[in-house]
């Protein structure tokens, strides 16, 4: 399946635990993550959507934001995980990975479907 | 700032102030949406949509007593109106006013047009950018200004066609 068509409701489901994991991996900003969601096989992810993700990571506490000068442009809002938000993370990739597991094994497998 | 932009930065703000998002939010909405479109080469709409659409997304609950003070600002607009109006046909003519002389109308109905006034100045408290602190909407100064040449088109309207209908 081509990046950039996957299903929206996967996309919902999982992004926020991705959009975390990127900032937990280290300080970064909206375009940076964006791009690495992108690398990541996920398709691109507009900032309509992404912005709203990072504010919710923060009003949870999960992430903190600054803003900071740019090189030469508006300036950047930095994204960095907090010790909730990255405790957050561990317990739920955990429980991401066993959840997907668990849900591909109730589907036909692509070898078998052929 | 492009035009893009700048058009973009204007409808976000009208937005998300109608959906009663506090102002240090709309500055950091707003910066977000700069901040993000200078760096992809995007127009504002292209990332993030419609303003109207990505505002509508903040919206919070509007609380009872703003729906009721919204309400209440609007009936003494329209008193406001309706007497300056009234006060100045009665000027010109030489004619009572509910009762009053027009000369105490219209000043009653310049009065009404404080609370509205207040109102509105307290709905538009000012939104600062937070990359650089500075204000992205207009000061106090403005909203009364802007309100008060509305008040004084309307008195000289009314005046013109008392005189034509005279």
């Amino acid at each position: 399946m081509p990046n950039d068509t996957w299903p929206s409701e996967w996309l919902r489901a999982v992004l926020p635990l991705c959009v975390l994991a990127a900032v937990a991996d280290e300080e970064t900003y909206g375009y940076a993550v964006a791009q690495r969601l992108q690398a990541g096989g996920l398709g691109t992810v507009k900032g309509g959507t992404l912005y709203p993700v990072l504010n919710r990571l923060e009003e949870e506490g999960l992430v903190t934001s600054s803003w900071r000068e740019g090189a030469g442009g508006p300036g950047r809002k930095y994204f960095a995980v907090t010790t909730a938000g990255a405790e957050h993370l561990a317990a739920r990739a955990a429980a991401w990975q066993s959840f997907t597991e668990r849900a591909a094994g109730l589907l036909p497998s692509v070898r078998s479907s052929r | 700032m492009t035009t893009d932009t700048a058009t973009y930065r204007r409808d976000l703000l009208r937005a998300l102030r109608s959906h009663h998002v506090a102002p240090e939010r709309m500055g950091e909405i707003v910066a977000e949406v700069e901040s993000h479109v200078a760096e992809t080469g995007e127009t504002p709409v292209e990332a993030f949509g419609p303003a109207a659409e990505y505002a509508a997304g903040f919206a919070g609950p509007r609380p009872l007593t703003a729906r009721l003070a919204g309400i209440g600002l609007m009936v003494l607009g329209l008193a406001c109106g309706w007497l300056i109006a009234n006060g100045i046909f009665g000027l010109v003519t030489d004619e009572r006013v509910h009762g009053m002389p027009a000369g105490v109308a219209l000043l009653v109905g310049a009065l009404l047009w404080l609370p509205p006034m207040v109102g509105q100045l307290r709905r538009q408290q000012p939104v600062a950018d937070p990359r650089t602190g500075r204000r992205i909407t207009p000061g106090p100064g403005a909203v009364v200004a802007s309100m008060s040449v509305f008040l004084v088109l309307l008195a000289g309207v009314t005046w013109l066609l008392a005189l034509l209908t005279q």
